[in-house]
């Protein structure tokens, strides 16, 4: 039981430090269009895989 | 079989084009889609293929690269350009953006190009951001090539008002975000706490934990809670009640108690419920602002600022906006006139179909006024500036139809009364019951009050219309119709005689040749081409339009064109008098058939029969609206015999021909004093009509005085749409009235047992909830 009042307080940093981040990511605009990036890492893999051909020739 | 690119069917399956891909080989419709292709293929970005959700929109006009190097002005810049350190930044609102993968695509082409440093497509609000570099590159360059890749864009002007609206919810996701964090960790505290009731908890770590959920709970229910304060604040000086006064009292009624007791170390804490009881709230709310912002942004694209140059008389050009009273400017044949003015030389004919819907060109004498928008047809022009820029007559349409734009919606307004007294009966209802529970037992006085404050909290009844309205506004923005009026909603599920124009709303408004009759062998195909071609070629009439594409392989010189208004044209070439018009302008029997003749020396050379596509899916729209039992009229203003016959093919019954505005206007009002009109139109002629119907569409392709005067615009193609519109919307108001009939019988039912003393805290405040997420997720089914 003791150990919790240590850990409480540790846990609140890293909500701290939650809170931080969100506020950074909000910051930056990374709310403001969802669809678009959640594409990306599709497209641009299959680019790679596109190129890759060309450079085995 | 349809084009690989845009997905329309071909014009000619003879004529298609090829572009060889990696695995296969594609077809297209035309050298527009050619083009893209290739150059999608070239810059290795094919997996836009793979991954697009819809296909391209046609784009077969090249830009006019003239037009576009006016954004490079330095004046006019200004407006909307941001200079950030040695960069320019500017926002572009793009056309023709169909899913993610086209904005992948505009933007893995752009990286390519020289001088670009900064480049990303926002696919939610159909908007860019562009960063370059003005030593190495021309923004016309870069619109250039996005005009070239098949999207349209052009620098947008951000109005105050949006970039506000975002910024409120940047501020909104701060709150929301901590009071999410924070009410998470309250809540895990608080089941440590439940354990108090299955054993002895030990105090001091009873108080610990207490102390914790304390801290946790001060941003939220200051930081976050903020906004609810103020909205109380604000509404009380005002005097009139809205939702934040009971949600401010009970918060800060509980938090004060709850410090109170973690104070003293005796009595009850509510910090788990008041945090929720924010959370919650906040998420309603941003829910609701996030749909508004994304409807606001979409028709705020189409404001997109247009460069608008005059020429002095001197023949220096200077941007609109530096005009001043006084100035005489120069407007070419042809042109956009680009301020009010007074006429000084010249007599010409102005096309105000953008200011009055109205067609025909007006005559204009010297001394008279010309109006900024409309269009100079006949001669070049000098005119005398009589307004501001900020003052002219197409600002104060584009400034009437922002205030309609405003005006709240009668079911809207109608909830803001029924919860004001509401309200008024909660805050009462909570005084007395205060007032009985401190004679009867002073401990629990304070939280069976706060119990009543927060199940009868009417978050519910006013989520239930803006939600419903919001998620089918989304749903329908998806299917291609813009709803600009609130009201559409309760009209358009009435809706039961629908009046529809024919030029441009059942057809394209796009004359064509269908076929063509040739009588004398002597002149070749290609002559008769070529002159015809001649002719026509600089005449600004729609049917004159459908002979400029014909094909050319020959060219010839006719001399002494003269053209006669509605009746055909007349020239010289070989030294015989050759005349393109109607029956009786060539001097044939009228009963010869319709069509367009081309006739030499008097003698008939050929005979096109002309001919409007209608769209597609004009079938079924008639067959359901029959289904529907919807009465249906066609006005039109073509006075044609064959206008008739098409029409009742295609199963339209009763069909008024050759009728002027006034009196297609005539016809509705006569129509709405017994029905509930619907109308469609594309607003060449229709504007006033649009305003005279209960409920109105404008196509996207008509004029922007349609567009302004309707209450809803039609984007696609396809009328179908429409009748999905009227589904949804006696949908959604059946969804608002289960909202209502939800949220104001849960809160009938619990007031009772709230004041009753027999909710407690923590349940008024789940009860509140899931009574809101009801409400909010009945109305999301509209979505689906």
């Amino acid at each position: 039981m003791s150990s919790l009042f240590l850990l409480i307080p540790i846990a609140m940093i890293f909500v701290f430090i939650a809170i931080m981040i969100f506020i950074l990511a909000v910051k930056t605009d990374q709310f403001e269009d969802l669809e678009r990036q959640g594409l990306d890492i599709l497209l641009e893999e299959q680019q790679a895989k596109d190129k890759e051909p060309l450079k085995h020739d | 079989m349809t084009c690989f690119h845009c997905g329309e069917p071909f014009l000619d399956p003879e004529e298609t084009y090829q572009v060889q891909l990696p695995t296969k080989t594609v077809f297209l419709c035309c050298t527009g889609c050619e083009a893209i292709t290739q150059s999608i293929v070239d810059n290795g970005l094919l997996s836009y293929y793979t991954h697009r959700t819809g296909t391209a929109t046609k784009q077969n006009t090249v830009p006019d690269e003239l037009a576009l190097s006016w954004y490079d002005n330095a004046e006019i810049e200004d407006d909307f350009i941001r200079i950030k350190e040695t960069e320019k930044e500017v926002t572009l609102a793009v056309d023709n953006l169909v899913c993610s993968a086209c904005a992948w695509l505009i933007e893995s082409h752009l990286f390519k190009h020289i001088g670009v440093t900064f480049f990303r497509v926002n696919a939610t609000t159909h908007r860019a951001t562009l960063r370059w570099d003005p030593k190495q590159t021309k923004l016309s360059d870069v619109l250039y090539s996005l005009h070239c890749l098949g999207y349209p864009s052009s620098p947008f002007e951000w109005d105050k008002y949006e970039k506000q609206h975002q910024q409120n919810i940047k501020k909104s996701l701060y709150r929301l975000g901590v009071a999410g964090i924070a009410s998470m960790q309250v809540m895990m505290i608080a089941i440590a706490l439940y354990f108090e009731w299955f054993g002895d908890l030990d105090p001091l770590f009873k108080q610990y934990l207490r102390i914790v959920s304390a801290i946790f709970s001060v941003p939220v229910l200051t930081y976050s809670a903020w906004p609810f304060y103020q909205s109380a604040y604000r509404s009380l000086r005002l005097r009139v009640l809205n939702m934040d006064v009971p949600v401010s009292l009970a918060l800060i009624l509980a938090f004060s108690a709850s410090l109170y007791a973690t104070y003293t170390q005796q009595g009850e804490v509510f910090f788990e419920s008041i945090t929720m009881f924010t959370f919650f709230l906040l998420c309603g709310r941003f829910g609701e602002l996030k749909a508004r912002y994304k409807a606001s942004a979409f028709s705020a694209n189409l404001y997109k600022a247009t460069p608008s140059i005059a020429t002095l008389v001197s023949g220096e050009q200077v941007a609109t906006k530096s005009l001043s009273i006084g100035d005489v400017i120069f407007v070419r044949a042809g042109d956009v006139i680009p301020m009010d003015g007074i006429l000084l030389k010249g007599e010409t004919v102005c096309d105000e179909s953008m200011l009055t819907g109205e067609s025909t060109g007006v005559k204009k004498n010297i001394g008279e006024s010309v109006f900024a928008g409309s269009i100079n047809t006949k001669e070049c022009i000098e005119l005398k500036v009589t307004t501001e820029p900020q003052n002219t007559w197409l600002s104060h349409i584009l400034k009437w139809q922002e205030e309609a734009q405003n005006a709240k919606p009668k079911v809207m307004a109608l909830t803001d009364s029924i919860s004001h007294y509401f309200i008024l009966i909660i805050l009462v209802l909570s005084v007395l019951t205060a007032l009985i529970w401190w004679n009867i037992s002073p401990d629990e006085a304070l939280w069976i009050t706060i119990s009543v404050l927060v199940a009868t909290c009417p978050c519910a009844l006013s989520l239930a219309t803006p939600t419903a309205f919001t998620c089918a506004t989304a749903k329908l923005s998806k299917l291609g119709v813009l709803i600009k009026q609130a009201h559409v909603w309760d009209t358009l599920a009435k809706v039961d005689h629908c009046v529809l124009d024919k030029t441009g709303t059942l057809t394209y408004g796009k004359i064509q040749i269908e076929s063509h009759q040739h009588f004398n062998r002597k002149w070749s195909l290609d002559e008769v081409y070529a002159i015809t071609f001649a002719l026509e070629q600089n005449i600004n009439h729609p049917i004159a339009k459908a002979f400029q594409d014909l094909p050319q392989t020959k060219k010839v010189n006719i001399e002494n064109i003269k053209s006669f208004e509605s009746q055909g044209v007349s020239g010289w070439w070989q030294s015989q008098e050759w005349r393109l018009g109607n029956a009786t302008f060539v001097g044939r029997p009228k009963n010869e058939g319709s069509g367009i003749w081309l006739t030499c020396d008097g003698d008939p050379v050929m005979r096109f029969a002309l001919t409007d596509c209608f769209r597609p899916h004009t079938n079924a729209f008639v067959n359901a609206m029959k289904q529907r039992q919807w009465k249906h009229t066609v006005l039109t203003g073509d006075p044609s015999e064959s206008a008739i016959a098409t029409l009742s093919d295609f199963g339209f019954l009763s069909v008024k021909t050759g009728l002027f505005p006034q009196e297609k206007l005539e016809w509705v009002n006569r129509f709405a004093e017994k029905d509930i009109v619907m109308m469609i139109g594309d607003g060449i002629n229709d504007a006033p009509v649009l305003a005279g119907a209960h409920v109105s569409i404008a196509l996207n392709q008509g004029t922007d005085l349609a567009k302004s005067s309707a209450d809803a615009i039609l984007l696609g193609d396809s009328l179908m749409p429409i009748l999905t519109a009227c589904d949804l919307a006696k949908r959604c108001q059946r969804i608002v009235k289960q909202n209502f009939a939800w949220a104001l019988g849960y809160n009938l039912c619990i007031l009772p047992l709230a004041m009753m003393g027999m909710v407690p805290p923590y349940l008024a405040v789940l009860g509140m909830s899931f009574s809101s997420l009801l409400v909010v997720s009945n109305s999301l089914r509209l979505l689906k």
